[in-house]
């Protein structure tokens, strides 16, 4: 019988992990080459050289083999201080006390899922193109992968997006943003300057000689590379490009022709300086304009 | 003999009904009750700009640039709350004309009379035209006047109500005190309501919810039109009915009143 939430440990809340989430940069997916054995030390050692969310994914484990894996896995991301994520089932990350499930667009709608996990829990779900980046934004998802950004044997068959859609993903998305598919170094740091916030690595690490090494090296091209400015728009959460202007955004958003006015911490920017001024990170925007309405509405 | 015209704030208006946007039934009955209703004011509200997709306006069929636009700040809970909505709609609208709006009862939309004095000091000190939406109180809208509403608009009735005019003693004391122009806000239900406050002298009415809501809002809008002329012509001609102005004479007498403690001699 699995034990329900109330009965297992107290867990990590929401909002810490989905800070932790935010802060995250390198993101681990386990494959289905590395021998369950060697597993728990592959996740250590990926840890302890920077990486800082585990997703087990084992597509041809028995449900068994999965519960006992999931278990060492997690224990051996929590002493790193990673988050432990699993793939595909909600209900395998309550038994375990996951941090959260990671979805597939063909796996259990987040809606369900988060029906199931409770408010506390991290789901991510996959992305492959922009109709499912701007669908995702509408779902209780606490963040989005974009991929496969090149073509990978862990997703045969799936045409690669490149880093052109990891862009538009960080665009549309209010959500971090892992970039995801045949990345590996000297690919961790493009993705990033593409607008990803996190990268995310399965063959390079799971197959590296030293994982440990490889996750540092990767941290370091991640955190070399200009990051995408994260803003609050309207209340919810935007990213731009590093030097992005008022003016810009206002054009990306579509903003254009309406009689739009920006309040930028509180300030209201002039429409003459709109194309002068430079968003910067953790700016709060508000976007407003004249509508029918008084009191009553 | 000039025209007789709507006066505030170094404006002036040839229609004294001030139209209202919300809660129409489509963007084109709106304008076609706008433009029924010869209203140049029009009243808007400042709010985020939706980012996804492209919902229409409901103002998509206004001609704005053909009105004088009116900001209000409704949604606001404070001074503060106001006054930043004040800021963004003189930006949006690109005019210093703001109808101030702090509710201070989520339940009756009652405005908060401290609030609404507040937040009507500041933003005549910041240069813009106030006319605060205010309580049919005849003390409280004294004090907006004296701290330079442009107009003060109290209301005959809690918003969207179209319950007519509650207090009629209150509006006319109001209008027979007051300083400045005085525009009749929210409430009114019929035209005859219209016509029967501008008799009494107000400068104008603001109406929504009567036109709004109609069978016929453009029809409705023509009949508020007309009422509001014919109440400001039969006030111009002086209604033999008229009750007097002076006041209700207080019951105690008000010779003999201690001096205040420490006023001196």
């Amino acid at each position: 019988m699995s034990p329900t939430r109330a009965e297992s440990a107290p867990s990590a809340t929401g909002a810490s992990r989905r800070a932790r989430l935010r802060e995250a940069r390198l993101y681990l997916v386990t494959d289905d080459a590395t021998p369950e054995e060697r597993l728990p030390e592959l996740v250590s050692e990926a840890v302890r050289g920077g990486v800082q969310v585990v997703q087990l994914r084992r597509k041809q484990a028995s449900p068994e083999e999965l519960h006992q894996l999931a278990q060492r896995c997690r224990d051996r991301a929590r002493e790193g201080g990673a988050l432990f994520l699993v793939d595909d089932y909600p209900e395998l990350a309550l038994e375990v006390d996951a941090d959260g499930v990671h979805l597939g667009q063909d796996d259990l709608d987040p809606t369900r899922a988060r029906q199931l996990l409770g408010p506390e829990c991290l789901i991510g779900l996959s992305t492959h193109d922009r109709d499912q980046a701007r669908a995702a934004v509408r779902r209780p998802v606490d963040y989005i992968s974009a991929g496969p950004v090149h073509a990978t044997p862990t997703k045969p068959g799936r045409p690669p997006v490149g880093l052109a859609y990891v862009s538009e993903a960080a665009r549309l998305a209010r959500v971090p943003v892992v970039a995801i598919g045949g990345l590996g170094p000297g690919e961790a740091g493009a993705a990033v300057r593409a607008g990803a916030d996190m990268v995310g690595v399965v063959r390079a690490l799971c197959s590296a000689p030293d994982p440990g090494a490889l996750a540092l090296r990767l941290r370091r091209e991640i955190e070399g590379a200009a990051r995408w400015t994260r803003l609050v728009v309207n209340g919810e959460e935007r990213r731009v490009p590093p030097g992005c202007t008022a003016e810009e955004l206002l054009a990306s958003l579509g903003v254009g022709e309406r009689r739009a006015v920006v309040e930028r911490n509180g300030e209201i920017l002039e429409q003459a300086h709109l194309a002068r001024v430079r968003l910067a990170e953790a700016d709060r925007l508000e976007i407003v304009h004249l509508v029918g309405g008084g009191c009553c509405d | 003999m000039t025209e007789d015209r709507l006066q505030f704030g170094g404006r002036s208006f040839a229609s004294r009904l001030i139209h209202g946007t919300g809660k129409f039934p489509s963007p084109e009955v709106l304008a076609a009750a706008i433009a029924a209703s010869g209203a140049e004011l029009i009243t808007l509200a400042v709010r985020r700009l939706h980012l996804d997709g492209d919902r229409r306006s409901e103002l998509a069929a206004v001609d704005l640039s053909a009105h004088t636009l009116l900001p209000n700040t409704a949604g606001a809970s404070s001074a503060e709350e106001s006054v930043r909505l004040a800021r963004l709609g003189r930006a949006a609208g690109l005019s210093d004309l703001v109808k101030v709006e702090v509710v201070g009862d989520p339940e009756t939309l009652l405005p908060d009379p401290q609030e609404t004095l507040r937040a009507t000091a500041q933003l005549v000190a910041e240069g813009f035209t106030v006319l605060p939406y205010s309580s049919d109180d005849v003390a409280l809208c004294l004090a907006l006047a004296r701290a330079g509403a442009a107009a003060v608009m109290p209301g005959a009735a809690p918003i969207g109500s179209t319950l007519g005019v509650l207090n009629p003693h209150n509006l006319r004391a109001i209008i027979a005190r007051c300083p400045v122009p005085v525009i009749v806000d929210a409430g009114l239900g019929a035209p005859s309501e219209a016509a029967r406050v501008m008799e009494w002298g107000a400068a104008g009415v603001l109406v929504n919810t009567a036109i709004a809501h109609a069978r016929d809002p453009e029809a409705m809008a023509r009949a508020f039109a007309a009422a509001v002329s014919a109440g400001r012509a039969a006030h111009l001609a002086g209604p033999a009915a008229d009750a007097p102005a002076g006041g209700y004479g207080a019951s105690s007498p008000t010779v003999g009143m201690p001096t205040p403690a420490g006023a001196g001699s």
